[in-house]
């Protein structure tokens, strides 16, 4: 009987580590899933079910049950569960009995605990009954710890949000949590295969893994992460490589970029003043297509055009050279702007007047910072009536610039066509015109990222005199070309239009990569260019995202870098100062006790040659039996050095022999003097041969990384 | 490989050990002769029974007494026979010793019976002394237990005093005396079971088994040879015998640490739960010339662990108590032996 109560013992301390394993990947991957109460039941079934299974499989009635007959009594389990998850949430006497809240959280606990118990129970049956089993069991618990970590990839080291968050707003670099992530999924793997065969080698492997998880650590610490690859290629914005800036792609095939990374953050703004743009969306300009180049309209390469916009970066302050007018119908805007991806030149809410360098308050985050100024304009429509167009400090070469097009007649034809509707007292309106064209591309244009158009020679045209479907590039030359061809200055504006409702209220906005548009702009004399931007009604792609609204504010706190942000940062900090002062106590003593372990254990080795004659025979046998250790070979508690060396024999022979005379002098005769260096030197260097022949390479290896290798030595 | 380096280092040691050292060696190995020879003699006699030989020897050297657990039939009167027949009587002066005695105990044995008794001689009108059957260099004591306390206490004490009291005379039994005595551990109806004081005379409690089958063949095999042996058998003299021990004694060296362990286990055992009555210091103090000579067999001047390990199941188990429902003695003693014996192992490093 006691016998048994121990064996039990025995089983008990691996069940109970394999069980929390599991449970700890159920509970990263539950964390983004569920709400609390569906961790914890998840953490519950996983334990549950461990234990069950371990404990009891072996006996009856479980034992005489066949596997598959388990398996689906998990399955049948599992359905069952879900659809009484589904009725509690379901029904409404439920919710109106206990609150609607207690229902949801008890349909999570129920679905959760299903799930995770189920899933234990089949992986562990088939652990314990089949071959594959210990490695499907593996399999889901390193996918599961993959899944949770595989939004890092790519170095976005702010997803997922439950541990970026965490991290950022407490002043840790996220990628350290992630770290500890990584080496805990590597620990419970590692434990789990091993786990299967061997037990005795655990410790063994263990101490050796720790160390290779603590050198990463003190890489990283040393050299920092590998920079992930710039994300320069978001498309739809006009950008190009750094490096390529004469050979610009044709826009319209940016269009053929997926659509994977919508969602990727590429800056985030931060609003000094209070600023609600009238017509529903805020729009940065970065730059303009504005000059012919004979076959579609490019970035200017003539001093005299586009002389409001701010090509380069610099490291002070750059001042358009030319400001936009009617300054009383404006607004000065002041923004920061944090730019997340490196863009070719700066870009500012329309329209900007200014850009002044700010210093970086995390060059981890952002690759450039800095002020826009901006004169906002905060006009309706019906100020653009009646309005002239063009600039009079234009040449007029300049205006011809601004009027040029493709050679098709098709353009004047349909936009002739488009204007002749118009009421008498409009008709020569530019804007009523411009309007007019708006409309009509409103109203017949369909938005698709899709498009047919991006190898013609003229994409525009294809579009507009073909199936009117394309993306903001098509609408956005087509209405260009349209409004030049009745003599209307215009040119396409890039940059992000971003919905003034992304904002939510906050004074941040976080621009992300499916902001990136191109627009028509006119240039209405005594005010500026002036955006006439259309807007199909149809439209073929979901262009909402997610406005990731924690994000925006945490980016948007980061670049504010104000006082009360500092102050808000210390106050968080302030429980978590004595984690980093500890994490760095951590590394020292950890690398100090490293050092000095190494230091003892090449003492050891080595400590004979010099040492003097009398103690020969303790310095030079302990040598030999570190190296032992080293192979994983050493005494057990209470065994004699006898009975050792007769174990050891099989990979040292010489073991033997050294064994006797290193009794013979300690527990001889003390007058005799029997101790010799010649001899101990043969015995030890024998036996280092004997050992190293006798042994693989990779323990080999092993002995010599192992730096508590001589702890074992007794 | 192996010889080669034991080669190499015999000649480094042979070069730099003293002259002292080499002498007490010599004397030694010659002592560790004789016992070898004795041993032969009685392996060739009694087959599959070799660590008990070993046994035997060690306690007749150590001067202590044996005590047999056994079935009828398992070659203990063979054992204790030839024992005592290896041992020629060489140069003693005392006629009245004789190699080899067994006694028969039963309930109706006077202690007389055992130890001698004065008988009137009417031609010298005096009482002269007839010798029992203790006056010999090794008695067979069979089924001890069967007798009564009263003559088992004349015979422990002579066990105890090397000598026998008859009407206040004292006569002084051999140097060699030696005793193996033996008991059925089954058929215990009507018996006097020892208690454990008196099992403290023993040096060594023997459980024996079985043989195995191939020794068990061997036996019939060559029962007519091994009768036939008589006197090709090769001899000791008792001489040799007690200068063996006189030499194991002084030459083969006990370490401290050796002694601490051998105090730290008796000290553990006393402690433990399980144990009712601990083991007495006599014990240990019996038990160090049985080392010596375990060691001296091996090969070795110095007594180890090895010795330890040997011996102090076969020393102790029968004069500890174990609490009642305790039956497992040998688990009982590993427990207790664990910590001392590491610790034993440590202080050849550490020094």
């Amino acid at each position: 009987m006691t016998i048994r109560t121990e064996d039990s013992a025995l089983h008990f301390l691996p069940t109970s580590f394999r069980a929390m394993i599991i449970a700890g990947s159920y509970w990263v991957v539950s964390l983004s899933l569920t709400v609390l109460s569906g961790s914890l039941a998840s953490l519950i079934g996983c334990l549950t079910a461990c234990y069950l299974v371990d404990l009891r499989l072996h006996r009856q009635p479980l034992a005489s049950l066949r596997t598959s007959t388990l398996l689906a009594a998990c399955l049948l389990f599992w359905l069952t569960g879900l659809l009484v998850a589904r009725l509690i949430v379901g029904s409404d006497w439920i919710s109106n009995l206990v609150s609607p809240i207690a229902a949801f959280n008890s349909s999570e606990f129920l679905k959760w605990f299903v799930i995770s118990a189920s899933i234990t129970v089949s992986l562990r049956c088939l652990a314990h009954r089949t071959s594959f089993g210990a490695v499907v069991e593996i399999l889901f618990v390193a996918a599961l710890f993959v899944m949770t970590l595989a939004a890092h990839r790519n170095g976005m080291i702010h997803r997922p949000f439950f541990i970026g968050d965490f991290a950022l707003v407490r002043g840790i670099d996220p990628s350290v949590i992630l770290m500890i992530f990584g080496c805990a999924a590597v620990l419970s793997l590692s434990a789990l295969l091993m786990m299967e065969n061997n037990q005795r080698r655990l410790p063994y492997h263990f101490v050796v893994l720790g160390l290779l998880c603590f050198s990463l650590f003190f890489y990283v610490r040393l050299f920092g992460l590998p920079t992930p690859r710039l994300t320069d290629d978001l498309g739809l914005t006009g950008q190009e490589q750094v490096g390529n800036g004469s050979q610009r792609e044709n826009p319209f095939r940016d269009g053929e970029n997926s659509a994977n990374d919508r969602e990727a953050p590429v800056a985030v703004v931060v609003f000094r003043d209070d600023y609600e743009p009238l017509n529903g969306a805020f729009y940065f300009r970065e730059s303009a297509y504005s000059q012919f180049n004979g076959s579609m309209l490019d970035f200017t390469t003539r001093e005299d055009m586009d002389r409001d916009l701010i090509e380069h970066f610099t490291n002070s302050r750059a001042d358009a050279e030319q400001l936009p007018l009617s300054v009383d119908m404006r607004t000065r805007v002041r923004t920061t702007i944090g730019m997340l991806v490196p863009h070719r030149s700066p870009f500012g809410l329309v329209s900007p007047i200014a850009y002044e360098n700010r210093s970086n308050p995390n060059n981890l985050r952002f690759k450039r910072t800095y002020d826009s100024y901006s004169l906002a304009p905060e006009y309706d429509f019906e100020f653009l009536l009646g309005r002239e167009t063009g600039s009079e400090d234009w040449s007029q070469d300049v205006r011809e610039q601004y009027l040029k097009l493709p050679d098709d007649a098709r353009y004047q034809e349909l936009a002739e066509n488009l204007i002749t509707n118009l009421r008498p007292e409009f008709a020569n309106d530019p804007f009523a015109k411009a309007w007019a064209i708006k409309t009509y591309l409103d109203e017949n244009g369909i938005y698709s990222l899709k498009n047919e158009h991006a190898y013609e020679p003229d994409p525009a045209g294809s579009f507009l005199f073909g199936d009117l479907t394309g993306y903001c590039m098509h609408f956005s030359f087509a209405a260009t070309y349209l409004f030049r061809s009745i003599g209307i200055p215009a040119r396409v504006g890039v940059g992000y239009s971003v919905p003034a409702s992304n904002k939510a209220g906050g004074s941040s906005l976080l621009i992300q990569a499916v902001h990136g548009h191109a627009w028509p702009e006119i240039y209405f004399r005594e005010i500026g260019w002036v955006i006439v931007d259309p807007a199909p009604q149809q439209t073929l792609v979901d262009m909402t995202t997610d406005p990731q609204n924690d994000l925006q504010q945490l980016l948007g706190d980061m670049l504010r870098n104000d006082a009360s942000f500092e102050e808000f940062l210390s106050s968080q900090q302030s429980s978590f100062i004595k984690l980093r002062t500890l994490l760095t106590a951590l590394y020292i003593i950890v690398s100090a006790i490293l050092i000095l372990a190494y230091l003892i254990k090449f003492y050891r080795l080595w400590a004979p040659y010099p040492g003097n004659s009398g103690q020969q025979h303790r310095f030079a046998y302990r040598a030999v039996l570190d190296r032992l250790s080293a192979i994983g070979l050493h005494r057990h508690y209470g065994e004699s050095r006898e009975q050792f060396a007769l174990r050891a024999s099989q990979i040292a022979p010489t073991i033997k022999a050294m064994t006797d005379s290193h009794l013979a002098c300690s527990l001889g005769v003390p007058t005799s003097n029997r101790s010799n260096r010649q001899q101990w030197h043969l015995f030890q260097s024998t036996i280092t041969r004997e050992i190293s022949s006798n042994t693989t390479i990779w323990k080999k290896m092993l002995a010599w990384i192992n730096p508590f290798s001589w702890i074992m030595t007794r | 490989m192996t010889s080669e380096i034991t080669a190499q280092v015999t000649e480094i040691q042979s070069v730099s050990g003293s002259d002292a050292h080499a002498a007490a060696n010599a004397d030694l190995s010659t002592s560790v002769a004789v016992l070898r020879t004795l041993m032969d003699t009685l392996k060739r006699q009694v087959l599959g029974r070799d660590d008990v030989i070993e046994l035997v020897i060690i306690a007749l050297i150590s001067d202590g007494h044996i005590l047999l657990e056994d079935f009828p039939g398992s070659g203990k009167t063979t054992l204790a026979k030839a024992l005592g027949e290896a041992i020629v009587n060489g140069s003693s002066t005392d006629e009245f010793i004789v190699p080899f005695r067994r006694i028969q105990f039963t309930p109706d044995l006077l202690p007389s019976d055992v130890t001698g008794v004065p008988v009137f001689d009417s031609n010298s009108n005096a009482f002269h002394f007839r010798h029992g059957p203790l006056f010999a260099h090794v008695v067979l004591a069979d089924e001890i237990n069967r007798t009564s306390p009263k003559v088992q206490s004349a015979m422990l004490e002579a066990m105890g005093e090397k000598q026998v009291t008859v009407d206040n005379v004292t006569y002084t039994l051999d140097d060699l005396f030696f005793v193996i005595a033996t008991q059925n551990p089954l058929d215990l109806v009507g018996t006097y079971p020892l208690p454990t004081p008196q099992l403290d005379r023993f040096l060594f409690k023997i459980t024996m088994d079985h043989i195995d089958r191939k020794s068990e063949l061997d036996v019939l095999e060559t029962y007519k040879e091994r009768r036939d042996f008589g006197s090709s058998l090769v001899t000791v003299t008792r001489d040799q015998v007690l200068k063996a021990r006189q030499q194991i004694d002084s030459y083969v060296h006990i370490s401290p640490a050796v002694k601490t362990a051998l105090v730290d286990i008796s000290r553990n055992i006393r402690e433990d739960d399980r144990v009712l009555q601990g083991n007495s210091t006599r014990s240990m103090v019996l038990l160090l010339p049985a080392l010596q000579v375990s060691a001296a067999l091996r090969g070795r001047d110095y007594v180890s662990a090895e010795d330890i390990q040997l011996l102090i199941s076969r020393v102790l188990g029968h004069r500890i108590e174990l609490a009642p429902g305790v039956s497992d003695m040998e688990k009982v003693l590993a427990d207790n032996m664990r910590a001392p014996m590491d610790q034993l192992a440590r202080s050849t490093l550490t020094g």
